[in-house]
C-alpha cells in the first residue's frame, strides 16, 4: 500500500510537467518567480503578509467546521456578507466605536448568513456543503445587487460603496511605504492561539471535536450533536463574516461588487492543509497567500494566473490523500 | 410566444445535461460537487481545438477532458479515499484555473470569426431524450439497478457481489460525457469562450439534481423550470413588476434559494440516496 501515495505525487507533477513543457514554459522559471515574486523584497513579503490576513482568518473559521465534521464550503458567502455589513455600519458611524462595531456587525451578519446550512444540517438533515454552495451563490448575486443599488456611492460610476474615514481604518503596527504591517495580522495570530487554547482547554471546544470524532459516541456521552453543530456553524460564519469587514477596515477602506477573489474557497485549502491544529493554520495560510502573492508577478511575466489556483487544487489533493491514507480499501 | 419557449430550451440544455452527469455520479453514491469545473474544462478544451481540428474533434476533447477530470474524481475518492467534498473541490480549482492557464497560452488571438460549432439542436435533441432513457436504463436494465444499489447501501451491493468501485466508475464515466456535452454546448451556443463561462450551472445542475430528489425526470423538469426562470428574466429586464424595477440579480438567486428551502424539507420529503458519500 505504500507505493499510492507517492504514485499520485508523481503522478500529479508529471501532469503539470507535460502542461508546463507544452506550453513552452519552464518549470524552474515559474518556482523562481512565485518566490522572488512573494519573498523576494521586504515589499513583496509585506504584500505576501497582507494576502495571508484574511486567508488566516478564514481558515480559522474553516478549520473550527471542520472539528466539528463539517464543511463550510460557505466562508465565501459569509466574508462577503460581513464586509458588506461591516461597512454600512462603518459609514455611518466613524472612528474606534465604529471599528468596534463593525466588527460585531460583520461577525453578526456572517454568523447569520451561516445559520440556515447549520440548521438544515442539525434539524434536517441535509448536506452542509450543497446549502452552503447555494448561499454563496445568492450572497455573491445580493450583495452585488445592494452594492449596485441602496449602497452605491452616488460620486462612483461603478458598483462600489463610498471609502470609509480614516479614523475607522485599523492602524499600521509598522508602516514604511510599501512596507506596511497591518495589526489585522496579530489579531490574527491571537485568534489563532485563542482557538487552540479554547479548543483544548475548555468544556465547549471539547465537546465541538467529541462530536467531529464521532456524533453517535458524543450523543452518548451527554452532548447534544445538533446544538453543537448549529454552535460551531454559526461561530465559524461568525469568524468568517469578521474578517470581511476587517478586510474593509484594514486593506480595501470599501465593499465593491466582486470584493473576494476566492478567498473562503482558498480558505478550505488552509483549513485541510493544517491539518489537526489550529497553529498549522499560520504556515498553510502563508503558504497560500505566498501562491496569491506570487501568482500575480507570474501574471506580469506572461504565465496566466490560473497555474496557482492549478497548484492549489493539486496541494488540496496531496494534503487530503495524506489525511485519508490510512483508511482501508474494500473493493 | 415561441421564441420564448425556444430560449427556454436552449437556456435549459447545459443544465439537463450538466444535472444528468451528475445523476450518474450521485445515483452511484458518489457527491459531485466539480460537475461546474468538469463544464468549464470541456468548454475551453472544445473552444481550443475546434477552429484547427474542426467541431467533431473538438467536441469529442472537450469529452475526453471533462471524463479525465472525472475519472481524477473516481481515482481520489474510491482509490485514495479522499473525502467526496474535497475531491470536487480540488477539481473545481483545477478546473477554474487549468483552463485560464491553458487558455491563455494556447488561444491564438488573432484568429477572427466565431468557433466553429455543430448545430445547436444536436445538443438540445440530446437533452431531452437523455433522462428518459437514463430513467429506463436504470429502473430496467441490470446496470442501472447496479448504479441503485451502490448508490443506496454500497456495503449490501458488496454482499451480493457488485463490486461499488466498478460502478461508480461507470457512473463517473458517463458523468464526464454528460457534462462534456453540457460544455461544448455552452461555447457552440455562443461561439466564445470565456473565463469562467459556466458562471455557475454546474452548481444550478446540483440544484435541479437536489430538487428532482435523484430522479432522472423530476430532475429534467427543474431544470426546465431553472430555464424557463431565466429566460424569463432575460425578457423582463428592464420592466418593472409592481411599480419597482427587481434588480435582476433577485431573479438569479431563485433556484438556489429554492434548493435551500427544499433542503430544509419544506418541500416533500428527503430523497438523498442513503449511501451518499459512503464507501
Amino acid at each position: 500500500m505504500n507505493w499510492r501515495l507517492p504514485a499520485l505525487i508523481v503522478g500529479i507533477l508529471a501532469v503539470l510537467f507535460v502542461a508546463l513543457t507544452l506550453a513552452k514554459v519552464n518549470p524552474i522559471d515559474v518556482v523562481t518567480t512565485l518566490l522572488k515574486g512573494s519573498l523576494g523584497t521586504p515589499a513583496a513579503i509585506s504584500a505576501t503578509l497582507r494576502e495571508t490576513t484574511p486567508l488566516l482568518i478564514l481558515g480559522l473559521a474553516v478549520f473550527l467546521a471542520l472539528r466539528a465534521g463539517l464543511f463550510n464550503i460557505g466562508a465565501e458567502g459569509q466574508f462577503v456578507v460581513g464586509a458588506l455589513a461591516g461597512t454600512a455600519v462603518i459609514l455611518r458611524i466613524p472612528g474606534p466605536a465604529g471599528i468596534v462595531l463593525g466588527m460585531l456587525f460583520g461577525a453578526l451578519f456572517g454568523a447569520l448568513w451561516a445559520l440556515p446550512a447549520g440548521w438544515i444540517k442539525a434539524y434536517r438533515n441535509g448536506h452542509e456543503v450543497i446549502t452552503t454552495i447555494m448561499l454563496n451563490n445568492v450572497a455573491a448575486l445580493m450583495t452585488t445587487a445592494l452594492v449596485a443599488g441602496p449602497f452605491k456611492d452616488p460620486k462612483q460610476g461603478s458598483p462600489t460603496t463610498a471609502v470609509i474615514d480614516p479614523s475607522s481604518r485599523i492602524p499600521n503596527l509598522y508602516s514604511n511605504p510599501p512596507v506596511n504591517l497591518n495589526a489585522t495580522l496579530l489579531l490574527g495570530l491571537l485568534m489563532a492561539l485563542g482557538l487552540a487554547y479554547w479548543l483544548r482547554k475548555t468544556v465547549a471546544g471539547y465537546e465541538l471535536q467529541a462530536v467531529g470524532a464521532n456524533s453517535t459516541a458524543a450523543r452518548f456521552a451527554g452532548v447534544d450533536p445538533r446544538r453543537v453543530t448549529l454552535r460551531a456553524m454559526s461561530a465559524s460564519g461568525g469568524i468568517a463574516g469578521l474578517a470581511g469587514a476587517l478586510q474593509v477596515m484594514a486593506f480595501e477602506g470599501r465593499f465593491y461588487a466582486n470584493f473576494s477573489p476566492g478567498y473562503g474557497f482558498n480558505a478550505l485549502g488552509v483549513a485541510l492543509l493544517a491539518g489537526g491544529n489550529p497553529l498549522g493554520v499560520l504556515p498553510a495560510s502563508f503558504l497560500f497567500g505566498m501562491l496569491e502573492k506570487g501568482g500575480t508577478s507570474m501574471q506580469i511575466s506572461g504565465v496566466p494566473k490560473g497555474l496557482t489556483t492549478v497548484l492549489l487544487g493539486m496541494l488540496i489533493l496531496i494534503a487530503a490523500a495524506i489525511r485519508y491514507r490510512r483508511v482501508r480499501v474494500v473493493a | 410566444m415561441l421564441e420564448f419557449v425556444f430560449l427556454t430550451i436552449t437556456l435549459a440544455t447545459p443544465l439537463i445535461l450538466g444535472a444528468m452527469g451528475g445523476y450518474t455520479s450521485e445515483r452511484g453514491g458518489v457527491i459531485n460537487i466539480g460537475l461546474e469545473g468538469l463544464m468549464l474544462m470541456a468548454a475551453c478544451i472544445t473552444a481550443l481545438v475546434s477552429p484547427g481540428q474542426g467541431p467533431v474533434v473538438g467536441l469529442l476533447a472537450g469529452i475526453a477532458s471533462a471524463t479525465f477530470l472525472s475519472l481524477l474524481h473516481w481515482l481520489a475518492t474510491q482509490h485514495y479515499r479522499i473525502d467526496q467534498v474535497i475531491s470536487g473541490m480540488a477539481i473545481n480549482a483545477l478546473a477554474a484555473g487549468g483552463t485560464n492557464f491553458l487558455y491563455g497560452k494556447f488561444n491564438d488571438p488573432s484568429r477572427v470569426g466565431g468557433i466553429p460549432a455543430l448545430p445547436d439542436d444536436l445538443y438540445k435533441y440530446s437533452a431531452f431524450l437523455l433522462p428518459f432513457a437514463l430513467a429506463l436504463y436504470v429502473q430496467r436494465s441490470r446496470g442501472g439497478l447496479r448504479l441503485l444499489a451502490v448508490g443506496s447501501d454500497p456495503d449490501k451491493a458488496r454482499l451480493m457481489g457488485v463490486a461499488p468501485i466498478r460502478v461508480r466508475l461507470l457512473g463517473l464515466l458517463a458523468t464526464g460525457v454528460f457534462t462534456g456535452l453540457a460544455g461544448a454546448m455552452l461555447v457552440s451556443e455562443t461561439g466564445v469562450f470565456t473565463d469562467n463561462m459556466t458562471a455557475g450551472r454546474g452548481y444550478i445542475a446540483l440544484a435541479a439534481l437536489i430538487l428532482g430528489g435523484w430522479r432522472p425526470i423530476p430532475t429534467f423538469l427543474a431544470c426546465v423550470a431553472f430555464g424557463f426562470f431565466s429566460a424569463l428574466r432575460l425578457r423582463l429586464q428592464g420592466t418593472p413588476i409592481l411599480g419597482a424595477e427587481l434588480p435582476s440579480e433577485v431573479w438569479a438567486s431563485l433556484p438556489y434559494v429554492v434548493t435551500i428551502i427544499a433542503l430544509a424539507g419544506f418541500l416533500g420529503r428527503n430523497r438523498t440516496p442513503a449511501g451518499l458519500g459512503k464507501h
